[in-house]
């Protein structure tokens, strides 16, 4: 299972950064921090389930 | 001989009974536990709240586990890998989270209407969950560990507070990271989560036009058609 995880992603090799003038940040990093800011705009947009049903239902 | 009992009709003078009369004026049964929010409370902003409090539970459970079994089952046997991992998962998990809980309360300027110790234990809390992390890499006895502590250390000498606290010390490390930090963390999440019980969540800001917010219930839906 272990050598199957190892086939499909490479860890064994010094993370991935990107240098732009006084910014340094790994590419794991940067992947994290834009999925956050996609499902926060995500959770302000998208209605929440159910709140119109219910607020009709008074 | 007397029986201690205050004479009939005098208030009682026991510390206890002070203490549960001031809870419970504070946060009466319905509002600690209550049935029903305003409308503006469905919102996706409190699931990832309610996921952070989630990933917190799973955080402390596997750390538990971890604390049980020691490093020797977490690093060299496969039940101690999951445990590891899931420990591990289970804080990036936390972060994310409560990082887009905290962001939304903040652009809905949730410290209005005398909420402000709210917003203080939230991102307090926040705060304080990061030493705590930080605390959990130098406590995992291998040589990742030894790597992040030995240039830690450096950053907080160069910072002044080398003198308080030595993050090669695995001792003091390891105590911070199961007891003292922790212990804070869930102080502050739980005075949060009162402190929403007794204020509510922060109302929306108010635009020009009508229309009070209606109120969703969390009863059944027949109750609901039923009061209607």
């Amino acid at each position: 299972m272990f050598l199957v995880m190892a086939v499909i992603i490479d860890l064994s090799h010094p993370a991935q950064t990107v240098h732009w003038h006084f910014f340094t940040m790994s590419v794991s990093n940067i992947v994290v921090i834009v999925l956050m800011l996609v499902v926060f705009v995500l959770a302000i947009t998208l209605p929440f389930p159910g709140r119109r049903a219910a607020g009709r239902s008074r | 001989m007397s029986s201690g009992a205050p004479p009939e009709g005098a208030a009682p003078k026991s510390w206890t009974v002070a203490l549960r009369e001031r809870a419970v004026a504070a946060l009466p049964p319905e509002k600690l536990l209550a049935d029903e929010q305003p409308s503006y409370v469905s919102s996706w902003i409190y699931v990832f709240g309610v996921l952070s409090l989630a990933s917190l539970g799973v955080i402390i459970a596997s750390g538990m586990i971890l604390a049980l079994k020691g490093p020797g089952w977490w690093h060299f046997t496969g039940v101690g890998h999951f445990f590891n991992s899931v420990h591990l998962w289970s804080v990036e998990l936390f972060f994310f989270v409560m990082v887009i809980h905290l962001w939304g309360k903040y652009l809905m300027a949730a410290w209005r209407g005398g909420r402000v110790r709210t917003w203080v234990t939230g991102a307090v809390a926040f705060l304080v969950a990061i030493p705590c992390t930080l605390t959990g890499y130098v406590s995992q006895q291998n040589f990742d560990a030894q790597w992040i502590s030995t240039q830690a250390k450096d950053s907080m000498n160069a910072a002044g507070v080398g003198s308080f606290f030595n993050l090669t010390n695995f001792g003091q490390m390891y105590s911070y990271h199961v007891l003292l930090l922790p212990l804070a963390v869930v102080g502050l999440v739980v005075a949060h989560v009162l402190l929403v019980r007794k204020h509510g969540v922060v109302p929306p800001f108010e635009l020009p036009g009508p229309a009070p917010e209606p109120v969703a219930s969390n009863r059944p839906a027949v109750d609901a058609e039923a009061s209607s």
